[in-house]
């Protein structure tokens, strides 16, 4: 071999390493491009899922059963509900929750209840969060890269959302439109849009709490069925059923019932704008949602409520534990309430069941005073929720006409 | 025709033996010191292959991947084993291996683990020595270095895992590069090994880093030396190590993933689940290989004090850039040892050679087709008396176990038995929470509803981040453990004594949780109440 390396053996032998590299860059896939460009640039990729609507799916409900809420019981519950917040430190999580139950649509004849519309802008507007909180409270929306909107949450602020993709969820379902202008901080020209791109992007499949992204991923998604997180992960409708169904049935907010609904939300997108999940999964959710309609036809309390320890059946009945506070009681029975009433007729116990513990949550709804109602709003607006529900109605259009023949009249002049 | 007649009164005077011509071509001809070197090598081999437990952790997780492999004849697209990472991309950076192990095996039985594992770290041996003697010509001093590689390496050289691949292409590349000579096929030698490389294992990176770091090295030798840019550009060894450089990087991108093999080792070596194990952390004084790494640095201090070779400046940023790659992280300790050693052997020489004893010609002479017989019957001899040399010879394991073979830790007792549970229908719904170091061998060994049941395995950087965390929390019986088991619907445990003797205690003591076997390598629990 000659020792040395001439020049223009150097040279030419760059070629060949040159046209290496550009082979390479050449056939990388987009999922390989999209990694490698990740890596370089050090900025967070986003979910690589296309969403073709501007407004999100509509889970429709299914009954109109007065025997279980009559008009009369229904407009006394809604009126309890009406979002009656003072307007300085509005804590995210409740107006979520009013929100929710309400929708951007609702107006009250009561000058004290915010609307729809102001609710909405509480939560999408920074302008009218810092109204409510001061200058120097950390934003509820944070600007991310590439046009997100991360949703501050946690259970150490009042200033700030609770659940993970709590927010996004409960926008969705009030029927706020992805072109939504949404007001941050720093920017004037996002939408609502944002929001869930961010939540796509920031989704963890194993983080503690999903219900309420799966939730709205369905909504937003379907009938896609499968799409790319920000990490590469695959994930799908197929995988978050599974993910709502593992572990204990306990496990999860609100004693396990949120999973509950979501998972019904999944089968119900599945039958309507489906199939977003394969045949095994599907079977397996009706087999699980099945199996949770048997424990509670044998868990119900003789007044007709489920408790709050309902994963284990009959042994809560028999063996009653005294101390569950009362409004643990509340969640249980008015948020499986809520899935039975969007939920076919299969994975009912009998109606009889369903119109007693109707019954009793209505009359423990009833009982509380306005400051005890506020004060647990959350749990009480999913009562109010279920009760729609179960007439084929929603609160607004439900309460609106109701004022029609109903106004309201001032405490004054009583 | 008469027969001669020989007179058998009067004694014969003996044939002269020095009359008998050597008929062995001079290039096969070796010597003494070869012949003695490779006999010393094939106890190596015979020790490691016989001696040498097959360690219970990664080995089994990557066999089962090339099952996988071989089975579908292509790499999966995502994680295919472990149930909790279902959809997380899967960058095989050891495919040829596993295929290679899981082929052996399917054709040679368990014993080709044992054969794989000895003929790696024989031939990483060789390599050392081979080039250490070169150097030195002294059989001692290379014997010191080898054996100083050997307890740097120890602890690295005892898991078997697709790395041990990695180590010997490292070595084979620092046999090539420190070549005094360097030869017309170096330039297909090296590319061609960094194909091999990248396909193996993922460490393909420290190659080239090495190249670099020479071709840096030489440029900085120049630069000092000349003072002008000329010089360097126009050097022949900076040429040639930046050429290999570029040929290296272009081959490494004949793999299965192309460019995207770059981006997923550096991902993998900064995933966050990695500093939570024990090799993936600095390396300290506790630690035996931290003590062998000290020592080794203290000689090579004392030999750069006295030693009169000139100090390149390549060794110095190898020495000291490896060095303190290891010092982050302990696992890197394995490209510094032999760097180090064979730098040790250098400098040792020079100083042998200056202070003691004077470099002396090789006798040509004591070459001789003698040795080169004894060479091969000492390997023949090495190979023959293995596990594997007795399959592979006589068709048949003979009296070998696997239970002879592998670690004393490895769940052979735990894994029939949960696999017995699985025949009798016994086994409960559910995940099942497992050491981590034993889920290898539960996705090799374990029936196929255990291997869907299997929480975590070796395979930490494919794990999701929170799973990952909730497997440490309950390993840790941290506060909340058992809502932890609660929320992936645990119904089964299976621990080991050595790293969760806590936990078992807890769970012995626990009524949630009944023993249904254990031994004194670790114990299987059944929810009594299976969610």
């Amino acid at each position: 071999m000659k020792r040395r390396v001439s020049t223009s053996i150097f040279l030419l032998l760059q070629l060949p390493v040159i046209a290496a590299l550009a082979w390479s860059l050449a056939v990388l896939s987009p999922e390989d491009q999209r990694q490698v460009k990740q890596l370089v640039t050090r900025k967070p990729a986003a979910a690589d899922v296309r969403i073709e609507r501007n407004e999100a799916l509509v889970i429709a409900p299914l009954y109109d059963d007065p025997q279980l809420v009559s008009d009369e019981e229904l407009a006394a519950v809604l009126k309890r509900l009406a979002p009656r917040f003072s307007t300085k430190k509005m804590r995210p999580n409740q107006i979520e929750h009013a929100l929710r139950t309400w929708h951007v649509g609702a107006t009250f004849q009561e000058p004290g209840a915010l609307s729809g519309v102001q609710m909405r802008d509480f939560l999408i507007n920074y302008g009218e969060f810092v109204k409510s909180w001061e200058p120097t409270t950390e934003p509820l929306l944070q600007d991310r890269p590439n046009d997100g909107v991360f949703i501050r949450w946690g259970r150490e602020e009042a200033s700030a959302s609770v659940h993970h993709d709590h927010l996004l969820a409960c926008l969705t379902e009030a029927g706020v439109p992805r072109s939504e202008p949404v007001f941050t901080p720093g920017r004037r020209d996002l939408t609502f849009g944002a929001i869930l791109n961010e939540a796509l992007r920031d989704f963890r499949f194993d983080e503690r709490e999903v219900e309420w992204s799966v939730m709205a991923f369905g909504l937003w998604l379907a009938p896609t069925k499968s799409w790319r997180l920000a990490d590469g992960r695959e994930m799908s409708f197929d995988l978050l059923a599974e993910r709502l169904m593992r572990g204990h049935c306990k496990v999860g907010t609100c004693g396990g019932t949120h999973r509950l609904y979501s998972l019904m939300v999944l089968l119900r997108l599945d039958e309507s704008h489906g199939p977003i999940l394969s045949p095994n999964v599907r079977q397996a959710a009706f087999d699980h949602l099945a199996a949770v309609r048997d424990i509670l036809t044998n868990g119900q309390f003789d007044d007709g409520h489920w408790p709050y320890n309902w994963p284990i059946g009959k042994e809560a009945v028999d063996k009653p534990d005294a101390s569950i506070p009362l409004f643990r009681h509340v969640i249980a029975t008015g948020h499986h309430l809520e899935w039975l009433a969007i939920a076919p007729e299969t994975l009912h116990p009998p109606r009889d069941q369903i119109r007693q513990a109707a019954a009793w949550v209505i009359q423990k709804t009833l009982e509380r005073t306005d400051t005890e109602i506020i004060s647990d709003y959350t749990f009480y607006s999913h009562v109010a929720n279920a009760m729609c529900l179960w007439r084929k109605t929603t609160p607004a259009k439900f309460w609106m006409e109701w004022e029609t023949t109903h106004p309201f009249v001032p405490p004054a002049a009583h | 025709m008469t027969a001669p007649t020989h007179d058998h009164t009067q004694p014969q005077p003996l044939a002269d033996a020095s009359m008998l011509e050597d008929k062995v071509p001079e290039s096969l001809k070796l010597s003494r010191v070869v012949a003695g070197l490779t006999a010393l090598l094939s106890v190596l081999f015979f020790a490691v292959s016989t001696f040498w437990r097959l360690w219970h952790t990664d080995l089994w997780g990557h066999l089962a991947y090339g099952r996988i492999i071989a089975g579908a004849k292509s790499i999966p697209a995502t994680e295919p084993l472990m149930p909790l990472c279902v959809g997380v991309p899967f960058i095989d950076t050891a495919w040829l291996t596993q295929v290679t192990s899981y082929a052996m095996f399917e054709r040679y039985g368990f014993t080709s683990l044992g054969f794989l594992y000895a003929a790696s770290v024989t031939a990483m041996s060789a390599l050392l020595v081979y080039r250490g003697y070169q150097r030195s010509q002294s059989v001692g001093l290379t014997l010191c270095g080898w054996l100083l590689w050997m307890w740097g390496c120890w602890t690295q050289l005892s898991i078997v895992r697709p790395q041990l691949a990695g180590m010997l292409c490292f070595a084979t590349l620092l046999v090539l590069v420190t070549s005094r000579h360097p030869r017309l096929w170096h330039w297909f030698a090296v590319p061609l090994l960094f194909v091999v490389w990248a396909n193996c294992h993922g460490s393909f990176l420290v190659g080239l880093v090495l190249l670099a770091t020479l071709a840096v090295g030489r440029a900085v030798d120049l630069a000092v030396r000349c003072g002008e840019f000329r010089a360097i550009r126009r050097d022949s060894q900076v040429r040639r190590f930046v050429l290999l450089l570029e040929l290296a990087a272009a081959a490494v991108l004949i793999n299965p993933y192309g460019l995207r093999l770059y981006a997923e080792v550096l991902t993998i070596a900064n995933h966050p689940n990695m500093a939570e194990l024990g090799e993936w952390q600095p390396l300290s004084l506790r630690m035996p290989q931290g003590q062998a790494v000290a020592a080794i640095g203290l000689l090579l201090v004392v030999l750069y004090r006295l030693s009169p070779r000139r100090v390149t400046a390549a060794e110095v940023m190898l020495l000291f850039g490896f060095g303190s790659a290891a010092l982050w992280s302990s696992r890197m300790i394995v490209w510094w040892v032999p760097l180090a050693t064979y730098f040790a052997m250098l400098h040792a020489s020079a100083v042998w050679h200056a202070w003691v004893s004077p470099l002396e010609q090789r006798d040509p002479s004591s070459s001789r087709g003698l040795w080169t017989v004894v060479t091969l019957g000492a390997a023949f001899v090495g190979f023959g008396l293995t596990p594997f040399g007795g399959r592979f010879l006589h068709g048949n394991e003979g009296s070998w176990k696997l239970q002879t073979l592998v670690s004393r830790q490895t769940p052979l007792a735990i894994v029939k038995q949960l696999n017995e549970m699985y025949e009798q229908k016994k086994l409960p719904r559910g995940l099942m929470f497992n050491t981590y170091e034993w889920g290898d061998y539960l996705l090799w060994a374990g029936s196929p509803e255990l291997q869907q049941k299997v929480f975590v395995a070796s395979h930490v950087h494919l794990v999701p981040r929170e799973v990952w965390q909730d497997y440490i929390a309950i390993s840790n019986v941290s506060s909340g453990w058992e809502d932890l088991l609660d929320r992936y619907g645990i119904n089964l445990i299976v621990l080991d004594e050595s790293t969760h003797d806590i936990l078992i205690r807890r769970l012995r003591e626990n009524e949630n949780w009944r023993a249904n076997y254990s031994d004194n390598v670790g114990a299987v629990f059944v929810r009594r109440k299976p969610i």
